[in-house]
């Protein structure tokens, strides 16, 4: 089962000088995702589905703006197949953590149920008659039997149903996701994969050796995998393997969750959905209700 | 006796060849899984962002310390003095009470004036070839965002020389003189708020009036709107949208020889009740004729 995937040897695309392009072009420095798998000394098959083309990404960029390149790689072999360029202000973003830390904070209080709910003394059944008269009795003063100082009285100030979230500038949050994916390219945690990343069979085992072998399992911190929409096999699969990885649709998906495990799976569909989603501080400019032709 | 190799120096003989082979290996050689440390742990906001909490009563170098800030004895100092309390005279709340009143039938116009209108359509922000509604305004942030309707109004009239058809919730009368010297079209029609919310969110059409249709019409047919707009049920507003000089949208309702007031009577209704009050004069006189008492 699977032994197509886990026996082919698994060729390193090692970073710099593998593309001639890049060598000596004015592009910004080319990262490659950290390989930490094992080494082959075989030379890539003849029939190896890698071209050494550059496709360019939805986002026209004009000749001015820079831009990086990421690998796109097969699923779940780690062939590589392609270059993809991205702007740098997509990919390439200086390191945050101001940004981010908001980010978390307001993706954490959005998330908050608020659901706590207790009875004060106002709450609490009963009657609100004195207990017993004020003066004479020998005891302690007493009020009702709902005070929050008596057995079954109300509880004094307790939590109640509310809303804990926070607010955010669009700008900012959209910031922050293109912050969270630049700093795993930087590290070489972003790994992009080719559209339609599934696995062959939805077994738990199946995934656990898929994800040991590409040292992408809890040894190795742990990988999230980010599909554009539900894949039965691999979602079924990772279902019961929490320790070694996480799989989530785009529409799950937040800037924690980028910035949580070892490293980023993402499809290409994926990435250029959330890039899409998530460049509000980049259009700026003129609202307009003119069709753009 | 041959001389005894010590250990720790056959290691540093040893040491300078296999250094230079790591180094030779090191871009190759596949890192050692990192350590993996989320950087989750490590945000925060910038230090300027936070100001620190003013901790009370935790000794004089606080600066915060004996008092905590409170001053010396009385009430407010242990405790909290009822807004608005005046020593014992009668509270502010009473004296100077509330004044004027807050009209509930009162509705705010967003004013949208032809020289704004004109100069978005020069600067290729709204397109004059498609009617024009609260939504392209909105969104093309002509408006921002809209109150209880739309009002267009005549500043710069003299300017307006684009054709539009302009739908908007009333109209001045140099502003319809102006539109329709430029060749365009006015039409007023009815809104609530409920219904401006659905048309800014895209579940409502702003023109389209059909009724009985359900689901609502759109342009688009196999996306059809998920509300309908609701008519007037006031007599003012249905007054206000049969009249032909508002350009109102309910002008068809109007017949030949009529006003758009709903008390309006034409003189063929006139001699009609006329008629009825003259025939009922002539039963009320036989019926008294057969009273008996």
């Amino acid at each position: 089962m699977g032994s197509k995937y886990l026996l082919r040897p698994l060729r390193v695309l090692s970073g710099p000088g593998i593309c001639p392009r890049i060598a000596g072009s004015a592009r910004m420095q080319y990262h490659s995702p950290l390989t930490s798998r094992s080494i082959t000394t075989e030379t890539p098959s003849a029939g190896s589905n890698f071209t050494d083309t550059v496709s360019s990404t939805l986002f026209d960029s004009s000749p001015t703006t820079p831009t990086v390149l990421t690998t796109i790689y097969d699923f779940p072999t780690m062939e590589p197949l392609e270059f993809a360029e991205y702007p740098s202000n997509h990919l390439h973003l200086p390191l945050r953590r101001d940004i981010l830390h908001k980010a978390v904070v307001y993706e954490g209080d959005m998330t908050r149920q608020g659901t706590a709910s207790t009875k004060w003394r106002d709450d609490v059944h009963g009657s609100g008659r004195k207990l017993y008269p004020q003066k004479g009795t020998g005891r302690a003063r007493a009020g009702d039997k709902k005070s929050p100082i008596r057995r079954g009285g109300g509880v004094a100030f307790g939590p109640k149903p509310r809303d804990f979230s926070t607010e955010l500038p669009r700008k900012i949050y959209d910031l922050a996701w293109r912050t969270a994916l630049s700093y795993r390219y930087r590290r070489g945690e972003l790994l992009v994969v080719a559209d339609g990343a599934d696995i062959e069979y939805p077994k738990t085992r199946f995934v656990k050796q898929i994800f040991e072998k590409n040292h992408w399992g809890n040894a190795d911190g742990r990988s999230l995998v980010v599909t554009e929409s539900f894949r039965t096999n691999l979602f079924r699969a990772l279902r019961h393997a929490g320790e070694e990885g996480r799989v989530l649709t785009t529409d799950q998906v937040d800037v924690k969750d980028l910035l949580e495990l070892g490293r980023v799976i993402i499809e290409r569909s994926a990435l250029d959905s959330i890039l899409r989603e998530h460049q509000s501080d980049l259009l700026g400019g003129i609202r307009s209700v003119v069709a753009q032709q | 006796m041959p001389p005894r190799l010590n250990p720790l120096g056959l290691g540093s003989l040893l040491r300078p060849a296999s250094k230079p082979l790591s180094s030779l290996f090191a871009p190759i050689v596949p890192q050692q899984p990192q350590r993996a440390a989320s950087i989750l742990s490590s945000l925060s906001d910038n230090t300027g962002a936070y100001n620190k909490r003013i901790r009370r009563g935790r000794g004089p170098s606080s600066g915060k310390g004996k008092t905590s800030g409170r001053g010396h004895k009385g009430q407010k100092q242990h405790g909290k003095v009822p807004a608005g309390f005046n020593g014992g005279q009668t509270p502010n709340e009473v004296v100077h009470g509330p004044r004027g009143f807050d009209n509930q039938f009162s509705v705010e116009m967003s004013p949208l004036n032809i020289d704004r209108l004109q100069s978005w359509i020069d600067q290729g922000r709204l397109d004059p070839s498609k009617p024009i509604t609260m939504k392209e305004l909105n969104e093309s942030r002509c408006l921002h965002g809209v109150k209880d309707g739309v009002k267009l109004l005549a500043r710069g009239a003299e300017g307006m020389r684009t054709p539009v058809n302009i739908v908007v919730s009333r109209a001045s009368a140099p502003a319809i003189a102006a539109i329709e010297a430029a060749g365009g079209t006015v039409i007023s029609r009815f809104y609530t708020k409920p219904a401006i919310r659905r048309i800014l969110h895209g579940q409502a059409d702003a023109t389209i009036t059909a009724p009985n249709s359900f689901p609502a019409l759109s342009s688009d047919p196999s996306k059809p709107f998920a509300y309908r707009l609701p008519d007037p049920t006031s007599r003012k507003d249905i007054e206000y949208y049969r009249d032909p000089a508002h350009r109102g949208y309910l002008n068809h309702l109007v017949k030949e020889g009529e006003g758009p007031s709903l008390f309006f009577k034409s003189p063929a209704m006139i001699n009609k009740d006329r008629a009825k009050a003259a025939g009922t004069g002539a039963n009320a006189k036989s019926k008294s004729e057969n009273k008996l008492w």
